[in-house]
């Protein structure tokens, strides 16, 4: 299910961050109690090691109980024709070993273990969300569709429905086996006021609007619009949650805050500390050991999240060995930070591992009701006064790649064909000439023949991009445009933006989606209007043309030639100035963890996945017991050990 | 038998050093204001503190001779150009193939080739600031990274977009000055005006005012400086008027009470006899006689002034980028704290100019203390 992340910024609930943490524990101690008496004492009620569990109680959802638009027959279709996917290859390591424990860090602990409603959608929920396991996943090469709880798939003629044959093998982590109730109940409860939230109840009411099922082990989703079968897979896919597990009622998000709920994913949370850790254990006898696509992963017995609330701090951590492995992407560390004795004598590790993975958009986003910057002469001149190619090279350490498109990683939907314009005084006086800003003003910049001066307001919501900006701002006089930086907090930033109070703004945007998205972009129904994402305002006939067909047409590459058509015209208007990518990942690793051969994914670090070494959505690495034994000895007497420096371009720049 | 030299009627008529220079008196022949600088002068440390200000005042005042990328003067093929102030140069006229300012930097690397290419053609010449370099030029090195340690071309080192911090630091110092004096000026003017208004006034005037000062002093100033700054971009000047806004409201606690007490004096009723105008008696009458306090708190004004400028950069509520400010670098320098060039420059800057801006205030406050100099009955 993809999604915007901008769009679905969910303001957190500042009442709820002023209540103390020993209030929010002693409502969830006094809540398990009451459930417990509730239900008769089961002993999966009882906090263990600081985790309390979810009661066990009985299923009663059935398809009677889900309300609105029952778009799905009542009886399976019977000329539906099954598909699967056991083709692919694999992207795991049959060498990999079991066991040991995996240690990482967070920034803050979670203001609850709810995967939905008020504080859910912390950084947590990156741990949290992985362990509920979908209908298919994305393969991480290939990115066809795989089975995950289910096991085959088939498409109804109406362009819009899917059905679903799930895997029986499917066990949740309390051993009850995953069923099609489980499924009914998750789109019953996403559409629950009970849950406070609202992009969910939204979602599952309008987007996928009806689940039927057929018997336990067969299901049946309806969503709003037609499709292509891989967008249908990916869009009206569905996360079951335990229904045995959940009373749905008003204090539903009370009672829920503390407690662990059983997951269909590899590992559960076994042990907590308030403020301090979580920890997570492997499912004994997972469902999955055996599958195809899941076998040899996840590997580590328990991975262990200890709250470090400075990253500082943290990456001393990790160099004390404390630590298992460290996100090293940012320039100041991989430069400057991780060097020295325990790199030179092999104890740790460096990887520099590139991705091909599906990009948002990002740069700066012209405004073009904006009386300057109508001009389209105004909006190509600008587009070659910017000096990536400087900034790049200077503040960003030579490392990012300049984007070329609104979206790219997409696929056969980006279109490889258009390169972002240079920067080249003469071609930018050129324009501006056109525009009429053709003298230069007593500060060398530009102004026309009323007197008016060629200035453009960047106005952008993070600190960290001051630098970049600046490099940009300077080598933009040269070619005689006076850009003015407005720093704002990211909210307000974002905010003035989609009402469409900006002239330039730099921005990125969100989201883990394999489909672009240009309607809520670029279609004239958003322009004009304030909180849409359509912040360039474009309203082009022939624009909403292609736009339209886009959206209704099933046909994958009528769709892709569709996409190509629609980034061309957008690069012809010159609404947007593309900025950089970041395409790769790197690591820093303690010698005794271990990588298959291929070292990641096409996606490592994409989505929840946090970097090569992921323990519970990618899981490919493993803990080699004895290297770790032979590594501390090593250090101890400080014997060098070869030195690990490994750079992995097989993903770098191969296509779309 | 000569006749006894009269007694002094009053100290205040005094003036036993009558026959010093008149270098010693800038105030002529005023003789508490005489007495006022000889007792500031005596107090070494404000003194010099003062001295020293004024001298990096006027340094930052002409800063641009001093810390600039432009050149004080080049002489090109027997014209003398002087492109500090005014209109920028493109860099046609020195023969480059560009329309963009002159890199004078790269003119004199050029004449000083030519000169050693063709020993006997005309000479010329460039001559450079001090500091070459411009707050806002970022001077990248191919192959390693801002920000760069302190060398021979930047004293202090760059920031991390690659600016000298020495001409950051002097242009700094100029924009915190300017902010700081500005501001008191105009917290001077409306809190000053006010206050002496309540004072003399009273009654309702003063009740209502009063309350209204209570109510506005606990508006949460840095709140309304988040909130302006997330809608414009404040500028200079913007900022000096919300600073006002919400600063000049201690000053009128005192002038109120100073206007109250003056207002029952002698020289007071006896200007109203004559039928002076109430403004008249404020403004010629008492506000010259309570000119002490408003000396005395001044410099810590001042002081006020460019820590509130430097806090709100730090926070990055203040001037924009790529204003040269301190706030802005020591925020820098705290993220970076392992290249320590950044944040021990602008400290140690801060804390000296604070250090003076102290002494000063302290000199003055010596100097004006009343309990030395008011002779009242």
């Amino acid at each position: 299910m993809g999604q915007c992340c901008l769009s679905n910024a969910k303001p957190e609930l500042s009442r709820f961050s002023s209540i103390s943490c020993a209030k929010m524990f002693a409502a969830a101690i006094a809540s398990s109690c009451l459930l417990l008496s509730a239900c008769g004492g089961d002993a999966s009620d009882q906090s263990i090691d600081g985790v309390s569990r979810t009661p066990i109680i009985q299923c009663e959802i059935s398809n009677d109980s889900l309300k609105g638009n029952r778009v799905l027959p009542i009886t399976l279709p019977g000329n539906l024709i099954w598909q699967t996917n056991v083709v692919d290859p694999e992207f795991t390591d049959p060498l990999a070993k079991r066991g040991g424990v995996f240690r990482t860090f967070m920034l803050t602990f979670p203001m609850t273990l709810r995967r939905v409603g008020p504080d859910s959608n912390g950084a947590f929920a990156n741990y949290l969300r992985p362990l509920m396991m979908g209908t298919t996943q994305r393969h991480p090469n290939t990115l066809n569709h795989m089975p995950q709880l289910a096991s085959s798939w088939a498409f109804g003629a109406d362009g819009k429905t899917v059905y679903f044959k799930l895997n029986p093998k499917a066990r949740w982590s309390d051993g009850q086996p995953v069923k099609a109730e489980d499924y009914l109940f998750a789109v019953y409860q996403m559409r629950s006021k009970f849950i406070v939230d609202p992009w969910y109840n939204d979602y599952y009411t309008n987007v996928l609007v009806d689940i039927r099922k057929y018997d336990d082990y067969t299901i049946g989703v309806a969503g709003k619009a037609p499709r292509p079968p891989d967008e249908m897979l990916e869009e009206y896919g569905v996360t079951p949650t335990a229904c045995h597990a959940h009373k749905l009622d008003a204090n539903w998000l009370k009672d829920y805050n503390w407690l662990a709920e059983p997951v269909t994913g590899p590992y559960t949370l076994s042990r907590m500390e308030k403020g301090k850790f979580v920890e997570f254990k492997r499912v004994k006898d997972w469902w999955g050991n055996d599958e195809r696509y899941y076998r040899y992963r996840f590997n580590p017995d328990i991975v262990r999240v200890s709250v470090i609330r400075d990253m500082e701090t943290a990456y001393r951590h990790f160099e004390k060995g404390e630590l298992d492995s460290f996100g090293l992407t940012l320039p100041d560390l991989w430069y400057e930070k991780a060097r020295g004795e325990v790199y030179d004598n092999g104890y740790i590790g460096r990887i520099w591992y590139y991705t091909n993975s599906p990009s948002s958009g990002n740069g700066f986003w012209l405004n073009m009701d904006d009386p300057l910057l109508a001009d389209r002469n105004v909006r190509l001149g600008l587009a070659h006064a910017m000096n990536f190619e400087k900034m790049i090279a200077t503040v960003l350490h030579g490392d990012y790649v300049r984007s070329n498109t609104h979206f790219a990683g997409l696929g056969d939907y980006t279109n490889t064909t258009i390169k972002a314009r240079p920067f080249d005084i003469a071609a930018a006086g050129r324009y501006f000439d056109a525009a009429g800003y053709s003298r230069r003003g007593p500060d060398g910049i530009r102004v026309n023949a009323a007197g008016k001066r060629l200035q453009v307001n960047v106005s952008y919501g993070n600190k960290i991009h001051s630098d970049r900006l600046t490099v940009l701002q300077s080598e933009a006089r040269l070619t005689g445009v006076d850009l003015q930086l407005q720093l704002m907090d990211g909210a307000a930033a974002f905010k003035k933006m989609r009402e469409k109070h900006h002239q330039a703004a730099w921005t990125a945007w969100g989201g883990n989606n394999f489909v672009p998205a240009y309607w809520e972009f670029y279609h004239s129904d958003n322009a004009h209007k304030v909180q849409t994402n359509n912040v360039v305002n474009m309203a082009d006939p022939a624009m909403d043309k292609l736009i339209d067909e886009f959206r209704t047409s099933t046909d994958k590459p009528h769709r892709a030639e569709l996409a190509h058509q629609i980034e061309q015209r957008v690069f012809e208007s010159g609404a947007l100035i593309p900025g950089t990518n970041v395409p790769y990942v790197r690591d820093g690793f303690w010698r005794w963890l271990k990588l298959p051969p291929f070292h990641g994914t096409r996606l490592s670090g994409f989505a929840y996945s946090t970097g090569l070494f992921d323990p519970l959505y990618d899981g490919l690495f493993w803990i080699d017991a004895d290297e770790q034994k032979a590594t501390l000895a090593a250090r101890k007497s400080n014997t060098p050990l070869k030195r690990i420096n490994i750079t992995d371009t097989t993903w770098k720049a191969r296509g779309p | 038998m000569l006749p006894k030299q009269p007694l002094a009627s009053s100290p205040l008529t005094i003036k036993p050093l009558a026959n010093k220079p008149l270098a010693n008196k800038p105030l002529g022949n005023k003789p508490l204001a005489n007495k006022q600088w000889r007792r500031f002068r005596a107090i070494r440390r404000g003194y010099y503190s003062a001295v020293a200000l004024l001298v990096l005042l006027a340094l930052s005042l002409g800063a641009e001779l001093l810390v600039n990328n432009r050149a004080l003067v080049v002489s090109y093929e027997s014209h003398l150009y002087f492109p500090t102030y005014g209109a920028f140069l493109p860099g046609t006229t020195f023969g480059f193939d560009y329309a963009f300012e002159t890199n004078y930097r790269a003119l004199a690397a050029r004449f000083a080739a030519e000169r050693v290419a063709h020993p006997n053609a005309r000479r010329n010449w460039v001559l450079m600031p001090v500091v070459p370099y411009d707050p806002l030029e970022s001077d990248f090195k191919s192959g390693v990274y801002p920000p760069y340690a302190p060398s021979a071309d930047h004293w202090l080192g760059t920031d991390t977009t690659g600016r000298d911090i020495v001409a950051r630091l002097l242009y700094g110092f100029r924009t915190a000055m300017a902010f700081a004096l500005l501001l008191l000026a105009m917290n001077y003017v409306v809190g000053v005006a006010l206050g002496c208004l309540m004072g003399y006034y009273g009654g309702w005037f003063d009740l209502l005012f009063q309350r209204l000062i209570e109510i506005w002093s606990n508006v949460p100033f840095l709140y309304v400086i988040m909130i302006i700054a997330s809608i414009v971009v404040p500028n200079f000047f913007t900022l000096v008027l919300v600073m006002v806004a919400f600063g000049w409201m201690s000053m009128t606690w005192y002038m109120r009470t100073a206007a109250y007490r003056e207002k029952a004096r002698e020289y007071v009723l006896a200007a109203r006899a004559l039928g002076a105008s109430p403004m008249r008696v404020i403004f010629r009458h008492i506000l010259p006689n309570t000119v002490s306090i408003l000396v005395t708190f001044a410099p810590f004004s001042i002081v006020a002034g460019i820590t509130a400028l430097t806090a709100l950069d730090y926070l990055g509520f203040g001037l924009p980028p790529p204003t040269p400010s301190w706030g802005e670098m020591l925020n820098q320098g705290t993220d970076n704290l392992n290249k320590a060039w950044i944040v021990s420059s602008v400290v140690a800057a801060m804390s000296l100019v604070l250090l003076m801006v102290t002494f000063l205030g302290e000199a003055v406050r010596e100097a004006f203390d009343p309990r030395k100099y008011s002779y009242y009955e």
